[in-house]
């Protein structure tokens, strides 16, 4: 089965982890260099069991385009999101033999190192990604 | 012999097989699955029991054992189906295995500029190229672009079928066609050096080197035509930047200026291939860009320290390919080579003529740029301003780190104005 892990940011906190001070203080090279390596080890420990499909990180909210009908006619927005608004910033799909060990996998990310503050904020989501299974197993 | 130099080898016999078994059974797609299977056998086998006496022979054996199956299937296939089976043995003459076709950087040649065929997209240019030629698997080529394995082979395999559709000969094309078809071929080879020299994905996972296969690859296509010049320079290129790897990264991961960068880390013996090749390379002419910008990397290497730099040369040098490309990325690097010669504002000059050019006047770079010449030129403020907006410009993490860094720098400095 497949799943995708998905984590958050505002953009605010994008701010703080290019170096530019926003709600909290910037993020230190050092804050950085700890997460790039987390996030490295933890990439490349699924890379090589074999349960990594593909993961990408996504840029700032703020380089977004929304596309939505305004009376009928498609209109494009750019970055539609509030400052705070917390929106997917990053994923992995995984496969692996059970959403529990799919959640396993997830529940690593709470020992990233960053600012406490954003420690204590931040979540990451495990969905199942919807595939068609067999009517009859076996 | 350790499984790492069997991988070597198979990878280096994979395109002289593929091209012996394509030149006698034709198919180029079945072939190449046929290939794919003998390479797969032997780096399971081989290991085990021992390399066969004569590997190639061994390699072409079982592949062509594989595609007359594969070929039978789809011969009865096609009979279900109820059409006339249009496909033919074209074996010609009895296969000795032992033959040593004299042809093997022909075959090489040939398979690059099928792989790269105009009528292939992009990003198939490069998954085909990658596994028919570099022998790569599709679960090693995904790895190496960050992508999943089905989409690779679902590209590889439309790719395939596009050939096999259009009819396109297993041969070298018509002489006046050749030229503007190894230019494709050069572009992906380089596409492929850059996508392994810069991640694209913000994360530096340990993957297949792409710059070490891109090379391996221009290293090929040089032996196939020694006298074309920008064959020799693309090599001489990568060489020349590959050569600076292991100064590019701090331990922490970011990326160092080529002027901080600790010299006695580049690989001198790179250097040395790389510019005796575009020294050889660019009295033969007729000159193009990749043997230019290989003779700038070469300046910069050469240069015991940055300020030891030939900026003149470099200077001329982008101007001249400048006229070859009217690329403002090259516009932009020669403004930058114009004013470490007659100072910021003569590059501030060149950089303002861009201004009004819709491909660069948004991009990162032109604000990177200009940011760092109005400093150079004493204009806080407005470097200031430059660097803000190339930060917003910017949607990798590491450049906006490294302008973000730029501008706290400049705030820091006594007398600046926030």
């Amino acid at each position: 089965m497949k799943y995708m892990i998905l984590t958050f940011a505002s953009q605010q906190q994008y701010q703080e982890m290019v170096g530019h001070p926003s709600a909290q203080p910037a993020w230190t090279q050092e804050d950085w260099a700890a997460l790039a390596a987390f996030m490295q080890a933890f990439s490349q420990e699924l890379l090589d069991s074999g349960e990594l499909v593909e993961t990408r990180g996504l840029s700032a909210p703020v380089h977004t385009r929304r596309i939505q009908l305004k009376e009928g006619v498609p209109v494009v927005t750019d970055g539609p999101y509030a400052e705070a608004e917390e929106v997917l910033a990053g994923y992995w799909v995984v496969e692996c033999d059970s959403f529990d060990r799919a959640t396993e996998i997830a529940a690593r990310l709470t020992s990233c190192p960053g600012p406490e503050s954003l420690r204590a904020r931040a979540y990451a989501d495990v969905r199942p990604i919807d595939e068609h299974q067999p009517d009859f197993e076996g | 012999m350790i499984a790492a130099e069997i991988e070597d080898l198979l990878r280096r016999l994979a395109p002289q097989v593929l091209g012996a078994v394509v030149r006698r059974y034709g198919n180029f797609d079945l072939a190449e699955d046929a290939t794919q299977e003998a390479l797969l056998a032997a780096s399971m086998q081989w290991p085990v029991v021992g390399l066969p006496d004569n590997p190639r022979a061994w390699l072409i054996t079982v592949a062509s054992r594989r595609l007359t199956d594969l070929l039978r299937s789809e011969h009865a296939r096609r009979q279900r189906e109820d059409r006339a089976g249009r496909w033919a043995l074209t074996e010609r003459g009895a296969a000795r295995p032992d033959e040593r076709a004299a042809s093997d950087t022909d075959d090489t040649l040939v398979l690059l500029l099928l792989c790269c065929h105009p009528s292939l997209s992009r990003a198939s240019q490069i998954a085909l190229t990658l596994r028919a030629v570099g022998g790569l698997s599709a679960a090693e080529i995904a790895r190496a672009l960050l992508g999943s394995e089905q989409t690779v082979t679902r590209r590889i395999t439309r790719a395939k079928q596009a050939i096999r559709d259009s009819g396109i000969p297993f041969a070298l094309p018509a002489a006046d066609e050749i030229e503007d078809r190894l230019t494709t071929v050069l572009r992906v080879l380089y596409l492929i050096f850059n996508e392994g020299y810069a991640p694209t994905a913000g994360t530096a996972l340990i993957r297949v080197d792409l710059a070490q296969e891109a090379i391996r690859l221009a290293r090929m296509l040089h032996a196939a035509r020694p006298d074309d010049s920008e064959a020799a320079g693309l090599l001489a290129l990568m060489l020349l930047i590959h050569a600076r790897h292991r100064a590019r990264t701090a331990a922490d991961g970011s990326l160092i200026p080529m002027a901080e960068q600790d010299r006695s880390l580049w690989d001198q013996a790179a250097i040395d291939e790389g510019v005796a090749l575009v020294t050889a390379a660019l009295p033969r002419g007729p000159v193009g860009p990749y043997q230019l910008q290989a003779a700038i990397a070469a300046i910069h290497d050469e240069a015991p320290n940055p300020e030891a730099t030939d900026w003149r040369q470099i200077a001329a040098l982008y101007g001249v390919l400048l006229r070859l490309d009217d690329n403002p990325i090259v516009a932009l690097n020669h403004a930058v080579a114009v004013s470490m010669v007659a100072g910021p504002q003569a590059g501030l000059e060149l950089v303002q003529g861009l201004a009004a050019d819709a491909r660069v006047n948004a991009d990162r770079r032109f604000h990177a740029v200009r940011g760092h010449l109005l400093e150079m030129a004493g204009d806080r403020a407005g470097a200031l301003e430059a660097y803000r907006a190339g930060a917003r410009a910017a949607t990798n993490i590491e450049q906006q780190r490294y302008l973000n860094q730029q501008i706290t720098r400049l705030q820091a400095l006594p007398g600046t104005v926030p």
